[in-house]
């Protein structure tokens, strides 16, 4: 519907704009921002002070639809986007069946139709069945609409099949998207391969099993010129490749998770499944590597890899559990009150990475709130603050490493193309008590 | 005050370790023919072993009875009777039927911990994957003791798979907390430096450690680590790291050969350093008197953990 935020403050860096705005919103598009609109024949909210910014665009999540149901839905896992403040999301195509063909990419569209809480890119297999022996079908892919191509957690170990689909993938214009493991050093392993992790007799997975995948990546793209995009770095012989590639100007993106930047291979202790994943947390000194490189702009994107569990799966012993933890749903106010308050991150920095910089790598709408953009945006109660409780969570996954940490920079509105997907917690379809159109004609104040 | 499990000695204080030493000495000395405790009357123990074991679970059973406890077996195959219950679910099951303590031995790191800690009664590790060992760690000390040694500012030399050891694990925190020393050696493959804890010295060269060692205390290379490729072969290994007549000059004049068993003889030792041994110091090897002791630290720890709890 058409209306107009007053009195917030936006961040739009890509707008250039810093500080109080009034958004007029028509047709599910931004019409204009200015410091005041004047008088307007449309509903009004009221945002007394609080931070807009264009809407989260999480470019690697787990929707797990379909076949893996018990984990998450796409309506489950949309509904979470939009309670994290995220507009638009790319789900990772390690689905059952895998998302290598129309039918399965058409099917997850569709449903993401009709949840219709988030805007779902599909990212598509690179090799058939992610089996990792030859290229899926990626022209009829791409006619469906995927936006890169990656068989994420099953990583290609054929050095000559990622250069051929690199090659591919670049006639169509789409970025190939790598999870980097060379499995045949880290295959087995369940925790980095730190003090930690050996002390507790678990097998590793050595930070050079993904230093060795960077390096090739990088020098494939080089020789290929395809879009190349690193998911999830994790070492600081990573962010080194990557600084080494800035140098001989190979064109790469890179993202990192929140968990690393805020947590070590320690949170493993005790067998904490909650903490189990791929990459595993590694050590302080990755961390702060992760962290100088998100700060510096080696590293671009901010991405969650929200990747569910159900709980009787989390909760079998720590080899056997599988890999993973949500994110969605602590992402920004971790960024928020870990490194925006903090002074590690401007207001803009948080905008490029968690909405601007991934919405390019993946060629989507978003990341701006320039007049003609989709309405799509998220307002913070920057100061409020709350606790982690993965009970709270849409998602049905809970498998959370953050419960019960205290946060500040909570979304309270999130809008998808004009039309209010959540508000105060509450997610339209999912909550009793959501704001109606009505609402918001009668001029009731939402805050 | 006393765990309620032994699954680990990264957090037994050192006077638990002395007490259950000085008990394991109580029951060796009073171990004579036809002697009987009662420590254990009426109590039932699970003995739960999802790995094989020979001695191990052998010890653990013989010290019950010895404790005038019951056994009760409770392994995979009878498992399977209750299939699509879990692990957990069969616990339980076995604790409202009259278990009193469970033995547990199992491939994977911290799941007994995990089931452990949803119940009230004590858990004793038989081994633990690669995680810990904690009774092999202390029939180790109970031996070297038993020799009359002081555990203090003894070098202890430990060769051989680390990284796969519960063993070695076990002992990082068992001979620190009596201040023993350790060096350890392998190759890289089984040493990761991550792996060495702080204080502990690590060489990747036999012969550079060997004099140093008042004990040198052998570690058995699964014949897995072969197939896996970890190593060119058993061989290879024994070439480099096997204790043979020729290295065994290197040691002190007195130093002793501790293993946990089974012994590869070929691999970790040379059949003629121990046929040499045998006949000329047969006093060097505890590997016997590892196996024996084992019997009463086991009593020792059933006798602390399981009877300590009796109402």
């Amino acid at each position: 519907m058409d209306l107009l935020l007053k009195g917030g403050n936006l961040c739009d860096p890509r707008a250039s704009w810093e500080g109080p705005a009034e958004i007029l919103v028509r047709k599910g598009r931004v019409e204009a921002v200015s410091p005041s609109i004047g008088p307007v024949d449309v509903p009004i909210i009221e945002l007394h002070g609080k931070t807009v910014l264009p809407g989260l665009v999480d470019m690697h999540v787990h929707l797990r639809e379909p076949g893996g149901e018990a984990a998450e839905t796409i309506a489950s896992g949309c509904a979470a986007a939009a309670a994290g403040g995220f507009t638009a999301v790319a789900c990772m195509p390690n689905t059952s069946p895998a998302l290598d063909d129309r039918e399965a990419v058409a099917c997850v569209r569709q449903r993401a139709d009709s949840a219709g809480l988030a805007r779902v890119y599909p990212i598509g297999a690179l090799t058939r069945g992610l089996g990792g022996k030859e290229m899926s079908a990626m022209w009829n892919l791409a006619q469906e609409g995927v936006k890169g191509f990656s068989d994420d957690g099953m990583p290609v170990i054929d050095g000559g099949l990622m250069l051929r689909a690199m090659q591919f993938a670049l006639l169509l214009g789409l970025p190939v998207i790598s999870h980097c493991e060379d499995l045949s050093i880290s295959s087995g392993g369940v925790v980095h391969a730190g003090t930690c992790g050996y002390r507790q007799g678990l097998p590793v997975i050595p930070s050079v099993s993904e230093a060795v995948m960077v390096a090739r990546e990088l020098l494939l793209q080089k020789h290929t010129g395809a879009r190349l995009h690193l998911a999830h770095v994790s070492t600081r012989e990573s962010v080194a490749l990557l600084r080494w590639a800035a140098g001989e100007g190979i064109n790469v993106t890179a993202e990192v998770t929140p968990h690393p930047l805020f947590l070590t291979e320690e949170a493993v202790e005790g067998f904490n499944t909650d903490a189990k994943m791929n990459p595993p947390l590694r050590s302080p000194s990755d961390r702060e590597a992760l962290l100088e490189a998100l700060r510096g702009g080696l590293i671009t994107v901010v991405a969650t890899d929200h990747a569910p569990h159900s709980l009787p799966d989390k909760e079998k012993d720590f080899l056997s559990a599988p890999f993973g933890v949500v994110g969605l749903e602590t992402a920004l106010p971790l960024l928020w009150t870990m490194l925006v308050e903090r002074g590690l991150l401007s207001r803009a920095e948080l905008v490029n990475c968690l909405s601007a910089n991934p919405a390019a790598v993946l060629g989507v709408p978003g990341g701006t709130l320039a007049p003609g953009a989709p309405a799509d945006l998220v307002v913070v109660d920057s100061g409020k603050e709350f606790t982690v409780d993965r009970e709270n969570f849409y998602s049905r996954g809970k498998n959370t490493p953050f419960q019960g940490w205290r946060l500040r920079g909570l979304p309270v509105l999130t809008m998808v193309g004009g039309d209010i997907k959540m508000w105060k917690g509450r997610v339209k379809g999912f909550s009793s008590h959501f704001p109606e159109t009505d609402a918001l004609i009668t001029g009731r104040e939402l805050f | 005050m006393f765990p309620k499990d032994l699954l680990s000695l990264e957090n037994i204080p050192l006077e638990v370790m002395e007490d259950i030493l000085d008990r394991a000495a109580y029951y060796k000395h009073h171990d004579v023919e036809g002697a009987f405790f009662s420590t254990l009357k009426g109590k039932n123990i699970a003995v739960s072993f999802w790995e094989p074991s020979t001695r191990t679970r052998s010890s653990f059973e013989l010290a019950v009875q010895k404790l005038g406890g019951n056994t009760i077996r409770y392994s995979p195959e009878m498992a399977s009777e209750y299939k699509g219950e879990t692990i957990e679910d069969t616990i339980r099951t076995l604790i409202s039927i009259g278990i009193n303590a469970f033995i547990f031995r199992h491939s994977s790191p911290g799941l007994v911990g995990r089931i452990a800690r949803m119940v009230d009664i004590p858990f004793i590790s038989g081994g633990e994957g690669c995680y810990q060992h904690p009774t092999q760690a202390l029939l180790d000390l109970f031996t070297l003791r038993e020799r009359g040694l002081n555990l203090h500012g003894l070098r202890v030399v430990m060769v051989g798979d680390i990284l796969h050891s519960r063993v070695a694990r076990s002992h990082f925190y068992a001979l620190s907390a009596f201040g023993a020393g350790l060096t350890l050696v392998a190759p890289p493959v089984f040493l990761p430096p991550e792996l060495v804890p702080p204080g502990v010295d690590s060489s990747h060269r036999l012969e550079d450690t060997l004099p140093r060692g008042d004990v040198v205390y052998l570690l058995r290379i699964q014949g897995e680590r072969q197939e896996k490729g970890l190593i060119p072969s058993l061989r290879e290994y024994a070439a480099l790291f096997g204790l043979n007549e020729v290295r065994l000059l290197l040691l002190k004049e007195n130093a002793l050969i501790m293993h946990p068993g089974p012994v590869n003889i070929g691999v970790e030792i040379s059949y003629d350093a121990i046929k040499m041994l045998h006949k000329e110091q047969p006093g060097r090897i505890l590997i016997q008197d590892q196996v024996k002791n084992g019997l009463y630290v086991r009593m020792a720890v059933l006798d602390l953990l399981v009877a300590g709890k009796v109402n």
